[in-house]
């Protein structure tokens, strides 16, 4: 709807796509992976957008790696707890 | 000799005889309850700008115009301009003939810029004498009715006017015109009622056979179509109708299809009968059509069906009229009183129109050049600055799956309230050197402060009548008639603070400006991210941010006195007014249909405390959700809510998923009556422009082999059916027999919308389609069925 700078939702579709060729060589399994990192990055389109970085991937990177981190954290209080039990 | 006269004021328009005509309803004295015809004398005035020679030009052609014109030289405020401009002031003393000279100016003078130009005359009106309608009047009159002076006695921001007794008078046929011809017209006013045989036609053509549905009589065709036969049949019904409208002489004609069928058609009978039909009250002014017309708003295709207005009397046609289903004759009349649009023409437009109305009506009483047909550019900005100036509201990814222990807080008219309170306003936006000037946030934008913008002060004060509405309704105990009208008056307020942000971002609009619509956005992420910290920094999870709302999660959060403390820090932090919307039992954030694992932002269902239902997005709330389908969803919902927590809710499955396993059993057996099954599609665009048509292209191809067009925007409604095209439009008869249905297809959508709601609760896609019902049942009834998912509890992450 005419807009001048493309949304969130836009740029990360964009970016998206682009990577079809990459994930098409992909292994099946690895694919699904790279799915995840991509459905992780789109949690935090909210901030994305909030931030107007002038290069959006930085930020989908980055949000990849902060769920990648929280999983990591979550996965580490498991094993804590197991081992403390 | 002179009289003075009180009374309701029901309509204004220009006077064919010169001057204005003003109907009033009076209140007092021997006269209570007349309806009175008035005159006034009521010259209208607009401006022209432009070089010193080209005005010279200008003056000498109005002076050899035959319309007579009083000219002057003056200086306004424009407030595109930084200084005044000057400008040639036109009188017109007749406003009748106004819009015709303001025609054959703007072609002979194309490269003036004019103001005032084409304003509505009630809006002119407004402004000098603070008249809206149903205002309440005081006018002293001479012996030929013609008034001298006129004052209001209440304003349009009085919570309880004086209620007008305005005389309804309720008209429809006894069916949808566009579906079957109507056999009666039933009228009723006054707790009279009548019914009215409409004219019989000639016998038909043989319809086309319809074996399956044998017993049904044969169809008439649509009146609208017959080429004239029965109208010998029509003078019974004009002479009687003539008789009721003269015994009770109603105010308001409230029709079913009056503007797309019933008035146009009884005024076509009118004609070639001969016979008059006093619809107007005011017999010296013609009844006025307006076409039918297509246009595209917010990337949806917008139909608006012809119109019939009437003079000294009202029409509402409740299937024409905007916000009827919404806010009903209430909010109409509301609307109407705060924007001083005429009651006709509030009911038939977006409400958009309203609120730049009202800025009208402010910007004339202050003096401020209204433009015409404005032209403004934004103001350059770098790259950087575009990007972080070009973003609307925040919209979060709410986290997927069910919670419990949430309150969802609202700001009030978010955005109307930072115009407001932030002074946002085309006039107001400055830059650096201002000395007054505050910076938007993370903006390049900045805002003068010292002077109030005329956005601000035309909204403040229908601001305050909201949040009146608002606290008093929840005051009102239920059986107290005040609850509901006052609920329709803050929903007529809602619509139109909700469009004013919209036309403060159009450049075309009047009072629009880019720059100003991007600091309202900036302010909103502000205080919205303002929010987020407050309720954060109390030891709350956010679980979802939407432009203007928050859901925020405690454990233990259960009253209203838990949550005050946070609701008084935002409102602190932000300066904006905040409400509570509830605190739910449970919410559940649904994922896309699309993707499982992405969640959307305004697709979600839960319980208040109270038992009350919220549902955003999924498929009850769509209209091209058949009723049947809406109706189990709801249902299920029903089931659902009855339980008091979030612990409760699995016993409640197995009762939801019976009453589901009905509804597919009632499907597949075909016990569903054609009309619970309709789908209602809007035809997006011109039916020569499909490619591959939708299924309401190809309904709308049927429509129109039978002679029934459709245009773009306007919606059918249609049948799955077996083989192809797969479709029927219901408008086309004769109807097709249940056992043509495509039952399959139904039973999926059902499916679809019951997963909808069922899956967040614990029960797997699988579950539900991949076995038989009646198995899915049984083992149901064993409490740790493998499908159940185990997550009814606060960490959910994504239901697989």
């Amino acid at each position: 709807m005419g807009r001048t700078v493309p949304s969130i939702t836009q740029a990360f579709l964009h970016e998206e796509a682009s990577f079809a060729r990459f994930r098409r060589a992909l292994r099946r399994s690895d694919q699904l992976a790279l799915d995840d990192l991509f459905a992780a990055a789109r949690q935090h389109l909210a901030a994305a957008a909030y931030a107007a970085h002038a290069l959006p991937f930085e930020i989908f990177l980055l949000a990849m790696l902060l769920e990648e981190h929280k999983e990591v954290m979550r996965l580490r209080a498991r094993v804590e707890a197991q081992d403390g039990g | 000799m002179n009289t003075t006269l009180s009374g309701w004021l029901l309509d204004v328009y220009p006077d064919l005889k010169g001057g204005l005509a003003l109907w009033l309803i009076e209140d007092a004295g021997a006269a209570r309850g007349r309806r009175i015809r008035l005159r006034q004398p009521f010259p209208v005035v607009f401006y022209a700008a432009g070089p010193d020679e080209r005005l010279r030009a200008l003056w000498k052609y109005l002076r050899s115009q035959e319309i007579p014109v009083e000219l002057e030289r003056a200086e306004r405020r424009d407030l595109f301009q930084p200084h005044p401009v000057t400008v040639m002031r036109i009188q017109v003393d007749d406003p009748a003939r106004q819009p015709a000279l303001l025609a054959r100016l703007a072609s002979a003078f194309p490269d003036l810029t004019w103001y005032d130009a084409d304003l509505a005359i009630s809006l002119r009106h407004a402004a000098v004498y603070g008249t809206f309608p149903l205002a309440k009047v005081r006018a002293v009159v001479d012996e030929r009715l013609a008034v001298h002076s006129l004052s209001v006695l209440d304003s349009p921001w009085d919570l309880d006017p004086p209620a007008a007794p305005l005389r309804i008078m309720r008209l429809e046929p006894d069916c949808d015109p566009h579906h079957t011809a109507p056999r009666y017209l039933q009228i009723r006013c006054e707790r009279r009622e009548y019914r009215l045989p409409l004219p019989t036609y000639p016998p038909p053509a043989p319809p086309i056979a319809n074996t399956a549905m044998g017993g049904e009589s044969l169809p008439l065709p649509h009146p609208c179509f017959s080429d004239g036969g029965g109208r010998e049949g029509g003078r019974p019904l004009l002479v009687n109708l003539t008789a009721i409208l003269k015994r009770h002489d109603p105010d308001l004609l409230l029709t079913a299809w009056g503007d797309t069928w019933l008035l146009p058609y009884l005024l076509e009978l009118s004609e070639s009968a001969g016979i008059p039909l006093p619809l107007n009250r005011d017999a010296s002014q013609p009844v006025v059509h307006k076409q039918e017309r297509s246009y595209q708003a917010y990337g949806q295709v917008i139909h608006r069906g012809r119109q019939v207005h009437l003079f000294g009397r009202w029409h509402i046609d409740i299937f024409n009229a905007m916000m009827f289903h919404d806010y009903g004759l209430d909010g109409i009349l509301e609307s109407s009183r705060v924007t001083a649009l005429p009651v006709q023409q509030v009911a038939r437009q977006s409400p958009g129109t309203g609120i730049s109305s009202m800025q009208i009506v402010t910007a004339l009483r202050q003096g401020v050049l209204i433009p015409w047909r404005k032209q403004q550019a934004e103001m350059p900005k770098s790259a950087l600055d575009l990007i972080h100036a070009d973003q609307g509201g925040l919209v979060y990814q709410p986290t997927i799956g069910l919670h419990r222990d949430v309150a969802e807080i609202d700001f009030v008219s978010m955005y109307p309230s930072i115009m407001a309170r932030f002074n946002i306003s085309p006039e107001t936006i400055g830059d650096e050197s201002d000395e007054f000037a505050e910076q938007a946030p993370e903006l390049n934008l900045w805002v003068k402060r010292e002077t109030p913008g005329l956005i601000p002060q035309t909204l403040r004060p229908l601001l305050d009548k909201r949040i009146a509405f608002k606290q008093r309704i929840p005051e009102l105990p239920a059986w107290d008639p005040r609850k509901a009208v006052y609920k329709a008056r803050a929903a007529a307020h809602k619509w139109l603070l909700v469009t004013c942000f919209g036309y403060l971002g159009y450049k075309n609009a009047r009072f629009g400006r880019i720059e100003a619509h991007q600091a309202v956005t900036a302010y909103s992420r502000e205080c919205l991210l303002r929010a987020k910290e407050a309720a954060e920094d109390a030891g709350y999870t956010v679980l979802h941010l939407y432009v203007d709302g928050l859901w925020v999660q405690k454990p233990g959060c259960a009253a209203v006195a838990d949550i005050q403390p946070l609701l008084d820090e935002i409102a602190v932090r932000t300066g904006l007014p905040v409400a509570l919307d509830g605190i739910y039992r449970w919410v559940a954030f649904l994922p896309s249909r699309v993707n499982t694992r992405v969640p959307v932002a305004n697709r979600y269902f839960g319980v208040f405390q109270d038992g009350t239902i919220k549902v955003r997005g999924i498929e009850a709330r769509r209209r091209d959700t058949p009723p049947f389908v809406a109706q189990t969803q709801m249902a299920i919902l029903e089931y659902l809510a009855a339980a008091s927590n979030a612990d409760q809710l699995r016993e409640r499955l197995p009762e939801a998923l019976a009453y589901l396993n009905r509804r597919v059993r009632q499907l597949r057996e075909r016990r569903v009556s054609l009309p619970e099954l309709l789908v209602t599609q809007k035809v997006s665009r011109e039916l020569a422009l499909y490619r591959t048509p939708s299924p309401a292209a190809r309904a709308a191809l049927q429509l129109q082999a039978v002679g029934k067009t459709v245009r773009p925007g306007q919606p059918v409604k249609l049948l799955y059916l077996l083989g192809k095209p797969g479709v029927h439009a219901w408008d086309c008869l004769p109807s097709p027999c249940l056992a043509q249905v495509d039952t399959r297809l139904y039973v999926e959508l059902l499916l679809r919308a019951a997963e909808a709601v069922l899956q967040p609760v614990g029960v797997s896609k699988e579950a539900l389609r991949g076995r038989q019902q009646q198995a899915l049942l049984s083992s149901f009834s064993t409490p740790t069925g493998h499908f159940l998912a185990r997550n009814i509890n606060n960490d959910i992450d994504i239901i697989s």
